[in-house]
């Protein structure tokens, strides 16, 4: 059988997600190295619809997977069907976008079809022929290489690779198929918006943003203070603040919070773990205050400062107030 | 109601570690003391909720590693656990997902739990992959990254927000048996208790061996650790805490994010 590169679309209100791309583009670097057809495959009711975006993009095949009734995200269909769908089609490696949705059906379906499954993915070279996988390990602090023997599932970091737009030659096309499916076990009752991404995050050109590092709920009026050096500044935090209520989650950056890209982000006594880089990796300036010199954070700011963010915050606060009269 | 959790020791977020000859694994220095998972114990935390609710459940906890991680068993029945099941691996360090959860699955199979709740990822390898994988291997419903859970006996269900992107979460109904991973969220882990304490210290764990039936060809192989590549290179100011702070004043009046 031929030999193919499988990507799992992920899309909502009927367009892909970058995180799909990023994925397309993961598998564009897995078939330089074994050269195998690659076939996006697009679930849902409106599977039809959202493929012809997947054709558009680029000259790869498209498989649609019609589903009648699922108009939103469920793991069992997605298992279900996926298993159902990639039996024909020979795939080696699996590419899944590394959002909640993607961790939640791709290693069960990596077990359905027999296949290892890989998470985190955010790099691929060769070594003899065969392609190596890079991930994280410990926050971000240690980089690991790992070989796996097809078929493996691959879940993808989200900002990880890079996706280019290139020229369609036209070779293209997409199949469509119908796949009955009830739920049996897992019903969905609907989705419950918490917190609306907060305006002032959007329209803050520096923020201020405050990790577990600060220790205490007091420290909170410091990141406040430093905040208000700054015209249109916000004070934000990472998830665990908001999950100590220190901070409202409509305050939370991160894949599961806001994604905000300010002139400056100052991150006080933030590790950098991934899912809070997805949130703020685009910031044009960063700014990063750490006790731990070899915290993550570090690979991802302009200017690291290696201190304890008490001390270094109030120093800030008054260098500043002696230099402005 | 019978619940499993499964649970595993890892280096806190901040302590420090370096690469170790093998360049197979990573020692930690300092005085950084190895912990449960985060995740993990608001798995736990979850779990005791549930019993509390609903009168008749046991809890059970599970983890699968080397023998020190005796240390998070007992941090589990302090937290109020009723019986620890330590399942033995010779050897530490990385761990194939494929491995871990044929082992775990040979040890629970027999046991017949409803519920099983799992970190939604561990803080070391951060893999997120033994709870699904594990809720196929035996054929458990499965729904990860939950901030909540609630128990309906009476119709053998459990519905769970599952939090995800943008801040929205998804409701989701379960039917039992069910494996949920549990994702950090205000239902902060309680503290073990005195007299848990007391009790954990005294009671034996279960120590079971299993050999996993995962062939070595199937599980990813790791080639090599090594420090992360830099996206952007940070310029690490130096000097005191003051003329950090200067400096950095001065770096960002000549950005114009300061006046
Ligand atoms: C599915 C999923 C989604 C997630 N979504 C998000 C998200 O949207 N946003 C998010 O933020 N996280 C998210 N997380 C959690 C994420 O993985 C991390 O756990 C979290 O970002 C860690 O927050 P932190 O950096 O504040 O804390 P830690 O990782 O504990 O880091 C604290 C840092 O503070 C430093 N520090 C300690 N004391 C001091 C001091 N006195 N001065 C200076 N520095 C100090 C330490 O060296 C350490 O680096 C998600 C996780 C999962 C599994």
């Amino acid at each position: 059988m031929e030999r193919s590169i499988v990507v799992v679309a992920e899309h909502t209100q009927g367009r892909l997600t970058p995180v799909t791309y990023e994925a397309m583009a993961c598998a564009l670097e897995i078939q330089r190295i074994q050269p195998a057809r690659i076939v996006t495959v697009v679930v849902g009711e409106d599977a039809v619809e959202v493929a012809q975006e997947a054709i558009d993009a680029c000259d790869q095949s498209v498989l649609a997977v019609k589903v009648p009734g699922l108009d939103s995200y469920n793991g069992e269909a997605y298992r279900w069907t996926l298993s159902h769908a990639l039996c024909g089609l020979g795939a080696s490696w699996i590419c899944v976008p590394g959002t909640t949705q993607g961790f939640d059906f791709g290693p069960g379906l990596a077990v359905r079809l027999g296949a290892s499954c890989l998470s985190n993915i955010e790099r691929v070279f060769e070594q003899d022929g065969q392609p190596i996988f890079v991930r994280n390990l410990f926050n971000g602090k240690i980089s690991a290489e790992l070989s796996a023997a097809a078929p493996t599932l691959l879940i993808v970091q989200p900002g990880s690779f890079r996706w280019e737009r290139h020229d369609i030659k036209g070779r293209s096309y997409v199949e469509v198929i119908t796949v009955e499916w009830a739920p049996t076990h897992t019903r969905l009752l609907g989705f419950k918006s918490l917190y609306p991404v907060d305006s002032a995050l959007r329209d803050a050109l520096v923020i201020v943003s405050a990790g577990r590092g600060i220790e205490r709920r007091e420290n909170l009026e410091l990141i406040h203070r430093v905040a208000s050096l700054f015209p249109r500044s916000a004070v934000a935090g990472s998830r665990p603040l908001c999950d100590n209520q220190w901070l409202p989650y409509r305050l939370q950056v991160g894949q599961t919070g806001a994604t905000v890209a300010p002139d400056l982000y100052m991150a006080c006594g933030i590790s950098g773990a991934q899912q809070h880089l997805a949130g703020m990796r685009g910031s044009k300036f960063i700014v990063a205050v750490n006790t731990d010199p070899e915290a993550a954070i570090f690979h991802e700011a302009d200017v690291g400062v290696v201190e304890d963010l008490e001390v270094f915050l109030a120093d800030l606060l008054e260098e500043s107030a002696r230099l402005t009269p | 109601m019978k619940i499993l959790v499964c649970v595993k020791q890892a280096p806190p977020a901040d302590a420090p570690i370096k690469i170790d000859q093998s360049q197979q694994w990573v020692s930690v220095y300092g005085h950084a003391l190895p912990q449960m998972g985060k995740y993990d114990e608001y798995a736990v935390e979850q779990a005791i909720i549930i019993k509390e609710q609903v009168p008749g459940t046991t809890v059970d906890a599970i983890t699968n590693g080397p023998a020190e991680w005796a240390t998070v068993l007992r941090r589990a029945l302090g937290m109020g656990v009723d019986h620890g099941i330590q399942a033995l691996t010779l050897e530490g360090g990385y761990a194939s997902a494929l491995k871990t959860v044929s082992c775990i699955a040979l040890a629970v199979r027999a046991r017949s739990y409803d519920l099983i709740l799992t970190g939604v990822m561990s803080e070391d390898l951060a893999q997120g992959l033994v709870g699904p994988m594990l809720a196929e291997t035996l054929s458990f419903s499965c729904v990860t990254s939950c901030v909540s859970l609630r128990v309906d006996e009476s119709r053998n269900c459990v519905y769970a927000e599952r939090d995800i992107e943008g801040g929205r979460r998804q409701l989701v109904e379960l039917a039992l048996p069910a494996l949920v991973t549990m994702q950090s969220s205000t239902n902060r882990p309680r503290y073990p208790s005195l007299s848990n304490i007391m009790r954990a210290n005294s009671q034996e764990l279960e120590v079971i061996t299993v050999e996993s039936s995962e062939d070595a060809v199937s599980c990813e192989k790791l080639l090599r650790l090594s420090s992360p590549q830099k996206t952007r290179s940070a310029v690490f100011l130096q000097g005191s805490s003051k003329d950090k702070a200067r400096e950095l004043l001065s770096i960002l009046r000549k950005r114009s994010v300061l006046h």
